[in-house]
Parts: C-alpha cells; structure tokens; sequence
C-alpha cells in the first residue's frame, strides 16, 4: 500500500472548522499558474495541485530539499497555498517544532491559516501505516524500551502513542537484549536482520545463541542507537540534533548505507543551519525527524521484510504426507533456519510456512495469544526436542489464501488480487483479526465490481454482510437499489432472500424524518434488507409523507419475492 | 466473465455450508461449552486453541455471536454458583485459601475462554457494545461468588479478624491476604472500595478510639507519643504489604484523628510531661516526634506553636523584669543568649527548622526583651565588656558567632537608636582608652550594624575610628618637625572631629605648665597644617602616666587621669595641699576633682596621697600630702578613676533624654519625607507611615509625633486643611 492511500482518508476538517475566516480573503485573485513539467518546489509554489497529486503519486520524496535548502512545504506556506500545503502534510511533510524545516515553514507562513493547518498538523503528524504502527507498538511494548518514550517525551519529541495505551496487550517477548551505556534496548532479531546487514551476519555468527549482547565502547551512545533500533521497527526517525554524529557512525557499522546518507547530508546542513537560528534564545533541544518514504523504497520497512519473507518462503515445502505433524516438522532444525531466522513453521493445508513469532504477534491479536498462551491447550504440549522449531497447525484455509496473507502481514502490501481469492481472503482476515488487510482487498477488489453481473453482486453482498466490510457492502446496496427492478428478475438476487433474516417490521428503525444531507451512514451494520429498504427509498427518491406506505410496498414486494424464490427452490430441488 | 468463474460466484457455492445445517450452531455451541466446562475443571490439554477459536469464528460469523455471547454467560455463571458453594463450605482458616484458590483458577480460566473467544470480543461485542469478555468474567465472580449472600459477609468479617489480629500482635498469612485484597482491587476500584477498605476504616476507627482512650489514661505524653508513632508506623507497613497504595492516606489520616487530633490539647498541656516539660527537659527525641505527629493533623502545629510560645513569653518575662537578675548586664545578655541557643537548637533538631517556629521564637524575644526599657544599654555593655576582655584568646571564629548572636539580640531591639547612643558612648571610652582588644572585632561589629541598619547608623561610628587613624599620622608629623621634643614628657594628642563622638561638656582646667607648653606647640603645629579648625581640649578624657619617686627611693610609673595628673604634679612644689589650693591651682569643676581625689587619697593599695582628716569622703577642708609609705608589688600603678559602669538613676534619664531629644529632628525629618511625598494626607496615614518609616530605628510615639507635626506647622512646613481638620498640606 503507498503511503499516499494509507492517510487519505485522514482529514482534518474539524481542526479548522472554527477558523472563521472567509475563504475568499485568502483565495488568490489571480487563477493560478499551472506548471505541467515542473517539480515539486516549482508546483508547491505555484499552488499546482494536479501536478504535486501526480508527482506524489509516483513516489517523490516530500522532505527532499532543493539547492535553496528549502522544502516543498516551505514554499507552498511561503506563498500561501493551503491545499498544496494539506496536501504535503498529509503525505508526511514534517512540520514539527524544533525541526529546521519545520520552524522555517512555520516563520514564513503566509497567513493565520496556513500557521494553523502547521498547528494541527505538528499536534498530530501523519499516523503510520498499520505495519509500522503495530511493529512499533512491539517496540515500545518491551518493558525496556519504555525509557525510550521517556526520554523522547522529555525531549520534547511528539510522541503518538501514550503510555497508558500500552499495556501488556502488545507485549511480544523480545529475544535479543542490548546493553549499552549500562542501558538495555529490547529488540528482535528478525528486524534487526532485515534493516541491517551488520545486524544479520552478527546474529548468524557471533550472536548466534547469545541473548544479551553488552556493548562496552563508551562512544556508542544510547540514545542514537535506540532512535535507529526505532526507526528499524517504525521506518521514523526522531532524534535529537546532538545526538545526530553518534548516530551516523552507527548507521556506518550497521551499513545503512542510505540513511547514512541522509544523515551525512544533515549534518552538513545542520553546520550551517547553525549559523541562521539563534542558538541563544532557543534553549529547547533542536531535533530532526525523518519519514521512512525519504528513503529509497529498498530500504524501508516494507521492501525490508519483504526480502526476509522472501528467503523463508523460498524453503523447500516440506512434504507432508507423514500423518503425524510431529515427525514432519520434528526434523526441521533451527539450522535450517538461520539465514531466514524463522522461528516457527505454519502448517496449513500440506504446505508449511516458515514464518518469524514477532510479525506474526504484532500483526495479529489471535497469532499472538496462540504463540504466548497456548500452553495450557493441546497445543502447548508438543514436546519438541530443543533445537525444533515450533510449529503450528491452521485448519480449514488455503495455503493460498494463508500466503497472500503472510505477504500482507510482512509488507502491508497486496499484490493484484484475483476475485476468485478475495472472498477467501476476508475470511482468512477476518479470522486472524488482521482488519486493514480487508480493506486492502475491499479497494483492490472495488474496480472488478463495476463489471460484475447481478449474481455476483448478490453473491458479494452476502459476502461483504458476513465479514463486514462495510465500503463492499456499502457499494452493492447503492447497486441494488438503484437497479431493483434488473435484480428482481434475477433467480440468484431471489435465492439469496431466502438466506437473509427478514426485515425487521419496527418502524422506528426506519428513518422516517429526512437525513440531513451529507449526514454518515451508521457504521453499524445492521439487518441488511432494512438497510436496502433504506437505500431503495433513497433511490426512489419518494415524497416524504409517502415514505411509509412505499416502505410497506417494498416490504410486501420483498414477501412475494421470497415465496417465489421458495417455489424456484422446491421446483429445483424435485428436479434433482 | 467466464462461465467458470460465473459458477464459483453461486450462492450455493459458499464455503461454510454451514448455514443450511439448522443444527450447526447448536452443535458448535456444545463443543465449546463442553471446553468451557473442561477448561475450568483444569483439564485443557486435550482441547485444540486452533480449533476452538475456530469454532468460536465461525459461530460469530454466522450471526449466532449473541447464542455465543449469552452461552458463555450461563457456562460461567453455573460453574461459579458452583465455585461459590464449593468456598462456601470450606471449614475456618482454610475459606480464606480456598476462595483464593478458585479465585486464581477463574482468572487462569478465563485468560483461556478470553483467548478462545477473541474473535467475538473484537467484533460482535465491540458493535454491540456489550460488556467484554474479561471484565464481563470479573463481574460474574464479584456478583456470584464475592456478593454471594453467604460469603459476602464472612469474607469481610474473616479480613478484619485478621487485621485485628495482626495489630494485637499475632502473625498472620500476608500472602494470602494480599492475593484476596488484590482480588478486590482487580474487580474494580468500587468494589475495593465498598467491600473491603469502608468497612476497614470504620472498624480501624473504633479500634484506635478504644486504643487511645486506654493510652492517655495510663502513658505520659512521651510514651504515647512513641506508641502513636510506633502505631502509625504499622498502618503504613501493612499498606505497602497487602493493601492498594490508594489507601494509605486514608488509613493514616484515621489513626491521625483518632489518636492524636481527638487528644492534642490534652496531650500537649499534660501535667510533668507536656510539652512545656520537654522544653524544659530539652527533650529532643519527643519534641521531634511530637512535631513530626502534630504536623500531620490540621491545627496541630499551631497548638504546639501557641504552646510553645506563650511559654517563651512568660520565661523571659521572669528573666527580664527580675530585678535581681538584671544588677549584671554581661550576666543578664548571657542569660538571653542561652536561652535563644537553647531554642534554637529545639528548633532546628526536634522541629526540622520550620519557618513558623522560628518566626514564633523570633517574635517572643521581640516581645519579652523590649519589656526591660533597658535592654539596649545592656546589650552594648555585652558588647563592651566582650570587647575590653572578654575575647582574649579566642580564636577570630568564635569572635564572629559571639558579634552574630549579640546581633540576633539587637534585631529584636525596637529602640535601636538608644541602643546607638550607648554604643558610642562605650566605644570612646574603648577607644580613648586604648581598651580595646582586637581591631577587627570592633570593625566586623560595625560592618554588621551597618549591613543591619544602613550607612547612617554608623557613619559616626566609622568616623570614630578615622580620627584615631588621623590622630596617630598627625602625631607623627608632629614629632618629625620638633626633634627637639623627644627629652622631657610626650604628649600624645588625639584630634576628635566635633559631631562623632559623644559630646560632653568641655571642662576646662589649668594644665602644668609642662604640659602646657607642649600643648601650645601642638596647637600652633595643627592649626599650621590645617587652618581654620578650633581645637579645645577635651581635659576630661585624657589619660597620663607619671613617674613618681616616694620617700624611701622606691620608683613607680602612676596611670592616672589628666585630672589627676593635674593633682598630682601640684605636689612636686609643695608638701601639702588643701583642698582650696588645689581647686584654685587646677580649676577643676568640683565634683570631678571630689571623685579624682577619692580616687587617688582613699582607695586602698593604691593611696599615693594622704589626706587628713582620714575619711571616705572629701570635704571642702581636707588637706593633703604625698604617701610617703605608698608600696606596691607592680612597677606600674594603675589608678582608675571612681567610676559607675553601669548608670545611676539621674545619668539614664540624661541619656534618656538626650536620647528623646535626637528623635526629634528624625520624626521631622520623616513627616517631611512623606509629606513632600503625598502633599495631602490625613492624621492617622502620617502617623502610621512615620512609624513605618523609623521602625529599623526606634518605636516613635504617636504623641511625639503629633507634637512634631505641630511644630512643624508652626514653622510654615505644613498647614491644616481649611475644611477637614485631619488634613495636613504639605507648604512647598
């Protein structure tokens, strides 16, 4: 998934609402200039959203600096265009306090409007995508780590997620422990491995079997390396100025060759950023924050695990014939398994997956209970000797379903889903509680139903009512009700009544005063064919005084519909 | 489209098939329920998690999430009715480790069927807004096992019995009282609250007012004290051990009320042992305990405080108005600065230097020393009296907390001008004299007041000390431009700058005239250096040293007066001497040359003149003539001068007077200071400004002052205003 679909939906309305202002104050009086071919500082200037929707859509970095030093953001406040500038922010432009960047754009603001959208931005930066979110909640999870958040909030560093809201819920037990400075980090391995190369020979070697790993070079420091053991997990980085030089030498034993890049380009402006702001009057720690879309796309979170994934799907399946599960992962030794560092193999339909605990945990509720509290079950009890890998066992999926949804859980993306598959792919989610993945597949799967047919738009509809997912169900309703006269004809669109529960005769569920005009559909979904009554009457558009009686016909039109489908069925069933 | 993909999309062609067995949801609720029902007899390693949960899914996603729902509420509810006899019927001692026990099994029980059902908890329950499936398990236990009629009530008894039992002394199973109050705790913050830490408190209450009562008739205040604390010590222990940390506060402020607030007065003003005693008795381990108990009860610091000072008041009143006590000065300073050391260190060991205490202290000395009119002089003769001797050998340290103190004891002074005039007076005579021991000592004094008082109180005194500094370069010069003076007697000159130095009546009187001579010289020298200047001879405050030879050859050097010298020199012309004669001869006035010739004829050891008749007293027609027997171990003779120390009864009221007199012009000085200042202001204002104002000074008496502001209307300053007789008007 881009980062531009992952906040899209993130708006901001209400922040400003009480701005009143009139718009047409700040609107330009002269139309604004279109640059087709320009970058985007050229586009940022001139306002030209078409041109910065396309080049953000293709990937460009939104923090870049021109040879100005200066940020797209900065231009786009400069010259006061509150939609370029909406728009970069919610594609991850920093605008944090305490940032270069970021008190630069704030300084040239152009308006009281455009200082407010920073505002509201700065209080709230662009949440991460649910991959990085959910690893860095195992992060901070790790009772160790917690120092980090600590320091960070004395530092002044946003951040997001409160203490309270972790309990022990996200807790994933880490496997490997840093002590440096006499100060423990908590990570694991696995990340580790797939953002570093230093990282992954270390632990294939030396670190093999150690679980605390002492550093005891005084110039490492602490706070760099938590920041970079952070960004591992989160693909952001936020880190003090001071503590930058340490953490470029790190990144140069890690071989994080490009964000050791970024960091070196920083330092140097940092130099001279040095000479233009008054050291003096501002005593708060300067800091510099750093999305992981500034990074090429190979080294960020997603293409990081995705490589890992990679290796450890690339296993030879093992051959399942053996009845007992015990004698077939038995023999799979966790040598096997260093390159990959899988720590668990999921049996699903013949096939074994070898996966890693922590993304499994972090990405699923239900991976995480059945990893760290089976032991009272059946489960717990598979006395494997030492050096096996745990394995578990997953009924009633496809291995293809379940792969498509490992790759889902490791990257966050979803490659070109086949319709066939979707439906499978809802349950498998459903099932692992792994919700975003089926809003993924809601909008991967949103084009095929344009060209769908009424049976498989019924079929869709139980589908979407059953695993709830609201923007499909939303969708086929719309569908429905504007053609209900082309679905009565259909035998599927009758079959399908016999299945549903019948409406509910309550009149009070019905909204017989007009709904305000843009008002939201009640999120929760309720009997689907009062729901269709709903968006028939809607569609019909009737007078208001005449909503009941025509609400009575629908209900009547319905009965008759599901006695025919009643006599279809009995018909069929003589005929077999 | 294709066709085959067509057939996938057929209703009938729905993986769960499920739905069309009307049988499936009661068959997948009995395989859970019967997993329910082994999970919580402990028999769970033969069921599969992976299978379970699916079960769990599938029932939820076929819309039977409320059979589920309200399934797994009867399952649990039965099994816990049951639970509830099982603890129920549990004999004594063992109810308490048996609840304990099936608490920790339902909560392992309920991790179980939590993990089991997780697919409903964050979907069906989360849209139906229903309670989750964790607290929902917590609140079955509290409603059918904690709230069970037949439990309820003995669970609490069975608590308090132990705690009683535990503040008498015996040792009860913590452990297994704090896993039952944490049971509490985790039921919620109301259910701990309600069920357990109420009637903990009441029944506490009653406890320590049973206690308390039966303490205060049988213990001093001391020992009460020590059990209260020892009690107090206990509660907060039994907090940190097995109770929620919330409770602390509550638990003390009990004991607090009912062993020490119900008790404070009784406690503090308790007969041979209160606290009047401890302080008395320095008694710092109970003063600390009874400050540090008092502090945490409302009022209490205040009782003590009160007690405290109305004590410290009546004391120094006794020390102060005793008219015994206050014959020695140097004895009398002592006595305050001891007893000042005594509370401070009270204050500062047993009350942990608190502000308040040490603002009350301050406040009674303020009070009781300004009770005796003559503290001031007291004071200054302290000072004189440490500086004359008294700091002999003491290293410069000591010297400073010796000045410090006297200096705390000025602070409270409120007539701080007359203690000023004292000063100067007994720093001349020091100075004059040559008395005094260290330099540095008298400068570190001044450097005090001054930082104390600011640069006008002791501009004079500074200026005191210049003109011995002058003085002694100006007899250098004197000596360096007449060699021819150093044969014969050497005249030592100290030029006083008219102003700084207490003035007294020049007393004239006729110099020998070798000395004369030598005045004369030194007259025209320091009119020479500097002109336009009067000197007059201060004859009064000079002192001389003579040798005399008596009769039998034995040789001594005399230290006398000038007066005396004046005397005694008449004699080395003639053998004797009447009192006229030497009247005439010196002229000097009659009562001092009466004391000067006591000192010289009637002082025993130290006669070196013969008077006749032999009497105490010197009449007008005494002779005189030289002791020609006087003896005397020392080569050196000092002969004082018949002099009081301490005042007569006609000299205070001079000083007094004097004292009233330069008020005077200090009162007008302020009222004109305001007056320029405000232009209008009405009668009351000045008066409580001009007090304001000379408050560092002196205490000015609003009648005083009146009379001033009278004076200075007299003299056009000021006029009354023409409608409202209070008005004064300021007359640029």
């Amino acid at each position: 998934m881009s980062p531009i679909e992952s906040s899209s939906s993130w708006t901001l309305e209400s922040d400003l609402e009480d701005l009143d202002i009139d718009l047409q104050d700040y609107g330009p009086s002269i139309p604004l200039k279109k640059v087709p071919n320009g970058d985007i500082f050229e586009a940022s200037r001139a306002g030209d959203v078409d041109r910065l929707r396309y080049l953000l859509e293709t990937g460009v970095n939104v923090n870049a600096r021109d040879r100005w030093d200066s940020v797209a953001l900065y231009y786009a406040c400069l010259a006061g265009h509150i939609d370029a500038a909406r728009m970069l922010l919610e594609n991850g432009a920093i605008c944090s306090e305490h940032t270069f960047d970021g008190d630069r754009c704030h300084y040239a603001s152009l308006n009281l409007r455009i200082r407010k959208l920073l505002k509201a931005f700065e209080a709230r930066p662009p949440p991460l995508a649910p991959l990085q979110a959910s690893l860095r909640e195992t992060f901070l999870g790790c009772f160790h780590n917690r120092a980090y958040l600590k320091q960070a909030s004395v530092a002044n560093i946003d951040v997001s997620v409160s203490v309270d809201e972790m309990g022990s819920s996200n807790y994933f037990p880490p496997d490997v422990v840093f002590f440096v400075q006499g100060r423990p980090i908590e990570a694991h391995r696995v990340i580790l491995s797939a953002r570093s190369p230093f990282f992954k020979q270390k632990f294939e070697s030396e670190w093999k079997d150690r679980r605390e790993v002492r550093f005891s070079k005084e110039k490492l420091s602490y706070p760099a390396l938590c920041s970079l053991i952070h960004f591992f997990y989160s693909d952001r980085l936020e880190i003090s100025v001071d503590d930058m030089e340490d953490l470029e030498r790190i990144c140069k034993v890690c071989k994080c060759e490009s964000l050791q890049r970024i960091i070196e380009k920083e330092l140097i402006h940092q130099k001279y950023a040095e000479y233009k702001t008054h050291r003096d009057l501002d005593n708060s720690m300067k800091r510099f924050i750093l999305q992981g879309i500034s990074l090429p796309e190979e080294d960020r979170l997603p293409a990081s695990l995705h490589r890992i994934l990679r290796v450890s799907l690339a296993k030879p399946f093992a051959d399942t014939s053996g009845d007992s599960l015990n004698s077939s992962v038995g023999d799979k030794r966790v040598s096997d398994s260093v390159d990959s560092l899988a720590d668990v193999c999921v049996k699903v339909d013949k096939r074994t997956f070898y996966c890693h605990q922590v993304i499994l945990a972090s990405r699923s509720e239900y991976f995480r209970a059945r990893l760290s509290r089976v032991n009272d079950f059946h489960e717990g009890k598979n006395d494997l000797p030492g050096d096996c890998l745990p394995a578990l066992e997953e009924h009633d999926l496809s291995a293809e379903a379940f792969e498509k949804m490992i790759e889902y859980m490791y990257t966050d993306g979803l490659k070109e889903i086949n319709p066939n598959q979707a439906e499978e792919i809802f349950d498998v989610a459903s099932r692992y509680l792994l919700f975003p993945l089926k809003r993924a597949v809601a909008d991967a799967l949103l084009p095929h139903l344009e060209t769908a047919t009424p049976a498989e738009l019924c079929h869709w509809l139980v589908l979407s009512d059953m695993y709830g997912v609201l923007k499909i169900r939303e969708y086929c309703l719309d569908l429905v009700a504007c053609n209900f006269e082309a679905f009565v004809e259909t035998r599927e669109f009758r079959a399908m009544l016999l299945t549903l529960p019948p409406p509910s005769g309550d009149s009070s569920l019905r909204t017989t005063a007009p709904s305000a005009p843009g008002a939201m559909m009640t999120t929760d979904q309720g009997n689907l064919l009062d729901d269709l009554r709903e968006k028939w009457l809607e569609a019909e558009a009737l007078e208001l005084d005449m909503r009941d009686e025509s609400a009575l016909i629908f209900d009547k039109r319905l009965r008759m519909l599901v006695e025919m489908a009643e006599q279809e069925k009995s018909e069929s069933e003589a005929e077999d | 489209m294709s066709n085959q993909k067509k057939r996938n999309f057929q209703i009938e062609a729905f993986k769960h098939r499920v739905v069309v067995d009307p049988k499936y949801a009661d068959k997948t609720w009995q395989i859970l329920e019967r997993a329910i029902h082994q999970i919580y007899n402990q028999d769970a390693s033969g069921l599969s998690f992976e299978e379970l949960y699916r079960n769990a899914y599938n029932m939820v996603l076929h819309k039977f999430g409320e059979k589920l729902y309200t399934g797994f509420i009867a399952t649990m509810t039965a099994h816990l009715k049951e639970k509830s006899k099982l603890i129920e019927a549990a004999q004594g001692g063992s109810f308490l480790e048996e609840l304990n026990k099936k608490w920790n099994e339902h909560n392992k029980a309920l991790e179980m069927i939590r993990d089991i059902l997780m697919y409903m908890d964050r979907t069906y329950i989360e849209s139906t807004k229903k309670p989750h499936v964790h607290p929902m398990g917590l609140s079955l236990w509290r409603d059918n096992v904690v709230h069970f009629p037949k439990i309820h009530a003995r669970l609490l008894n069975t608590l308090l019995d132990l705690v009683q039992k535990e503040r008498t002394g015996e040792v009860i199973d913590r452990g297994l009282m704090r896993n039952v109050i944490k049971m509490f705790m985790d039921l919620g913050e109301s259910v701990y609250q309600d069920d357990f830490e109420k009637p903990f408190l009441e029944a506490s209450s009653e406890f320590y007012k049973v206690e308390s009562q039966e303490f205060i008739e049988s213990c001093d205040c001391g020992d009460y004290l020590k059990k209260a604390e020892k009690r107090l010590t206990e509660e907060i222990d039994r907090v940190a051990h097995y109770l929620d940390a919330k409770s602390e506060d509550k638990i003390t402020s009990v004991v607090e009320k009912e062993m020490i607030a119900n008790h404070m007065q009784r406690l503090v003003h308790m007969e041979n042992s209160g606290l009047v005693n401890m302080l008395l008795n320095d008694k710092y381990d109970d003063l600390g305990r009874m400050y540090s108990l008092f502090r945490r009860v409302t009022n209490g610091l205040v009782t003590v405080r009160d007690v405290m000072t109305l004590h410290l008041r009546e004391m120094g009143k006794q020390l102060v108005t005793d008219p015994e006590k206050s014959k020695d000065p140097v004895e009398f300073v002592q006595r305050l600065l001891d007893e000042r050391d005594k509370y401070d260190k009270i204050i500062s060991t047993a009350f942990g230097n608190d502000k308040t205490f040490q603002n009350a202290l301050n406040s009674s000395f303020e009070y009781f020393i300004n009770l005796n009119a003559r503290s001031p002089e007291f004071i200054s003769l302290f000072v004189d009296d440490k500086l004359r001797k008294g700091l002999k050998g003491i290293a410069e340290v000591d010297v400073e907390v010796v000045l410090d103190k006297v200096m705390m004891l000025f602070r409270y002074l409120q007539e701080k001008d007359v203690f000023e005039k004292y000063y100067k007076q007994h720093l001349a005579k020091r100075l004059l004299s040559g008395k005094t021991v260290s330099d540095d000592a008298e400068r570190s004094l001044i450097v005090k007041l001054k930082t104390e008082c600011g640069y006008q109180f002791t501009s004079k005194l500074e200026g005191m000390f210049t003109d011995m500094k002058t003085s002694e370069d100006t007899m250098r010069g004197f000596y360096g431009s007449h060699p021819e003076l150093s044969e014969g007697p050497t005249l030592i000159v100290q030029v006083l700058t008219t102003g700084s130095w207490p003035t007294q009546p020049a007393v004239p009187c006729n110099l020998p005239a070798e000395v004369s001579v030598l005045c004369e010289k030194f007259r025209s020298f320091y009119l020479g250096t500097h002109t336009g200047r009067r000197l007059s001879w201060q004859t009064n405050m000079g002192t001389a040293d003579i040798k005399a030879v008596f009769g039998k050859g034995q040789k001594h050097e005399l230290n006398v007066s000038t007066f005396q010298m004046c005397v005694l020199m008449l004699f080395n012309n003639a053998d004797r001497l009447s009192y006229k004669e030497i009247e005439q001869a010196t002229e000097i006035p009659a009562s001092d040359l009466k004391r000067c010739l006591q000192s010289l004829a009637c002082v025993k050891g130290k006669n070196v003149i013969k008077k006749e008749p032999m009497s105490k007293d010197i009449g007008e027609e005494d002779s005189f003539f030289v002791n020609d027997k006087f003896t005397s171990k020392f080569y050196k003779v000092k002969i004082g001068t018949v002099v009081a120390q301490k005042e007569t009864e006609p000299e205070k009221q001079e000083t007094r007077q004097r004292v009233e007199e330069d008020r005077k012009p200090q009162i007008e000085a302020a009222i004109v200071r305001i007056m320029k200042s405000r232009k209008i202001l009405d009668h009351n204002n000045i008066i409580a400004e001009v007090t304001k104002q000379l408050q560092p000074r002196f205490l000015a008496n609003p009648t005083e002052i009146k009379k001033r502001i009278e004076s200075l209307i007299e003299r056009d300053f000021l006029e009354r205003d023409n409608t409202d007789r209070k008005l004064y008007r300021y007359l640029a």
